[in-house]
């Protein structure tokens, strides 16, 4: 186990006692998280978070209320250097079955995103670094339909990079996927936090090892028992369920799986999952 | 030997379920019911239905004395007429629904399917002056209200991924509509367009026959009809059905050619 030299900066993303509840049924509860720029030296660090959540917990609920998409019953989303409030399109956010537009070719899919923040010569530049960065020049011309899943998957966020301010929200991004393709997934999420010091990935999943072995930050959504052990309605992360994976010395690790401590912080994060 | 267990294998395919037979063992075995079809017609000792040659021979006079392509060009160019504004109409109809208040409209208009051809004439002869625009009239709106239903229903299949999609990229409500409803599924509004095309022509049959003045194949075949000529009614059906193909050939093309997108990954 290595612990890296880093040290926390501005926030990126914050969440405030977001509560939301579907015809009076809480699906969430006071949640509250905060993701600080992480830096460390001589090097471009951004970060890489995990919520780790069971299935039908409200995950897909966070990550579009996370998006801007839908506004909480209660409390609030604040994102980037400036913390203002989140709206549609501030957030990158790549759904699970990583949507393209069926009628656009791949480097259209990337150039109407791109339009966004660029004039369109500019455009055209991005999307073209963005292809031969993410591996997908040679399938610019094809339509999503002829893509692979895993390229379906680099075009999906590569098209979210091109018009989010360094935020890009993943929602079970190792879902279906083979070791081959988790690993592919791996690489990409790592490569996007190298490319800029405030690139912030935030992983939202069900696949417990991945997450951890990727995130530098891990919350657990989970419920909360009353004083008479019954469950509380509404998942929530509780203080114990917040991990600095960084001052754990679980963090950036080539290989962190084969860890025994990181074995050992698996097993352990199960147990809770089991008791709650 | 080889050759039985070659065609054996390839006649399988062609009745097992979700089978992908060999293009040529698919063609030929249409040729083939074609072909079963026409000796059916040809020795089935029917008296009732005329034979395949009695078909020809009224074909060739309906051409020759009674100018059926004349007639047929004269319906088709009404149909087109009348499919033009209807689309256009339709698709107007059908993307408003993103505005609730439009949206009884749109429920209005599909149900008007419901409602008679012949009841329908009698109000639009008291709303416009000349049998032409009668005739138009009754076609467009019979046209409209099918394609509506159509439209709307290619537009319900927009699930929330989609919108939520163009809405992470930072379009406007506006400008992802657009993007995911009216660019995206422009080709499924094609399909619907010509799906829809068949009530026209069953439409304007009926039409043609309430106002004469202008003819029609419709009025072609009212007149064979009435006259008992079966053979005649035969033939300009089958030039009905002739000339419907090679729409839905038109529209398949249109959708190759300006969609070249719609059929990938479609099983």
């Amino acid at each position: 186990m290595t612990a890296h030299t880093y040290a926390y900066k501005d926030p990126i993303l914050t969440l405030n006692n977001i509560s939301m509840s579907f015809q009076g049924e809480p699906i969430l509860r006071d949640i509250n998280a905060q993701v600080l720029d992480v830096t460390r030296p001589n090097m471009k660090q951004g970060q890489v978070v995990g919520f780790y959540g069971r299935s039908g917990i409200g995950k897909s609920v966070l990550c579009r209320i996370m998006a801007g998409l839908i506004r909480p019953s209660s409390g609030t989303v604040e994102v980037g250097q400036a913390q203002q409030a989140v709206l549609p399109g501030m957030v990158g956010f790549v759904q699970q079955r990583y949507p393209l537009f069926d009628h656009r070719t791949l480097f259209d899919n990337l150039l109407v995103a791109a339009q966004r923040k660029y004039g369109p010569a500019e455009a055209r530049q991005h999307v073209s670094t963005y292809l031969e960065r993410f591996g997908l020049t040679t399938h610019a011309r094809k339509y999503p339909a002829l893509l692979s899943g895993g390229q379906r998957q680099r075009a999906a966020i590569a098209q979210q990079l091109l018009c989010s301010d360094h935020l890009i929200l993943l929602d079970e991004p190792f879902s279906g996927l083979d070791v081959a393709m988790i690993d592919e997934v791996k690489r990409i999420i790592v490569e996007v936090t190298t490319m800029d010091e405030l690139n912030t990935v935030v992983i939202v999943s069900h696949d417990l090892v991945t997450t951890t072995a990727l995130a530098d930050r891990l919350w657990l959504l989970g419920y909360e028992r009353d004083a008479a052990g019954a469950l509380v309605p509404g998942a929530t992360i509780s203080a114990q369920h917040q991990y600095n994976l960084a001052e754990m010395g679980l963090a950036w690790h080539q290989n962190v799986e084969a860890e025994p401590e990181f074995a050992q912080f698996v097993e352990h994060i199960k147990d809770e999952i089991r008791r709650s | 030997m080889q050759a039985v267990l070659n065609v054996t294998s390839f006649m399988k395919t062609l009745f097992a379920p979700n089978a992908q037979p060999p293009r040529l063992v698919f063609t030929s075995m249409v040729a083939a019911q074609v072909g079963l079809l026409l000796l059916l017609w040809l020795f089935y000792p029917m008296q009732l239905f005329p034979s395949l040659g009695e078909v020809f021979r009224s074909l060739g006079d309906l051409i020759t004395s009674q100018g059926l392509i004349q007639e047929l060009w004269a319906s088709m160019t009404t149909a087109l007429q009348a499919l033009a504004v209807a689309t256009v109409l339709a698709l107007l109809i059908s993307y408003l629904t993103a505005l609730p208040f439009f949206r009884p409209i749109a429920y209005a208009a599909s149900k008007m399917r419901y409602l008679t051809l012949t009841g329908l004439t009698f109000f639009m002869a008291l709303m416009v002056s000349s049998g032409h625009q009668v005739k138009l009239s009754v076609l467009i709106f019979g046209a409209t209200v099918y394609l509506v239903t159509g439209m709307t229903s290619v537009i319900l299949t927009t699930t929330q991924e989609e919108m939520d999609h163009a809405r992470t990229l930072g379009m406007s409500e506006w400008r992802s509509f657009y993007e995911v409803v009216v660019l995206g599924k422009l080709d499924e509004m094609l399909e619907v367009v010509r799906q829809n095309f068949a009530i026209i022509w069953t439409m304007i049959t009926l039409v043609e026959t309430l106002y004469q003045s202008e003819g029609g194949i419709g009025l072609l075949l009212y007149k064979q009809n009435r006259y008992l000529h079966l053979d005649g009614v035969l033939a300009i059906q089958l030039v009905i059905l002739a000339t419907g193909a090679v729409q839905d050939y038109v529209f398949v093309l249109l959708r190759k050619v300006f969609f070249p997108y719609s059929q990938l990954g479609v099983a």
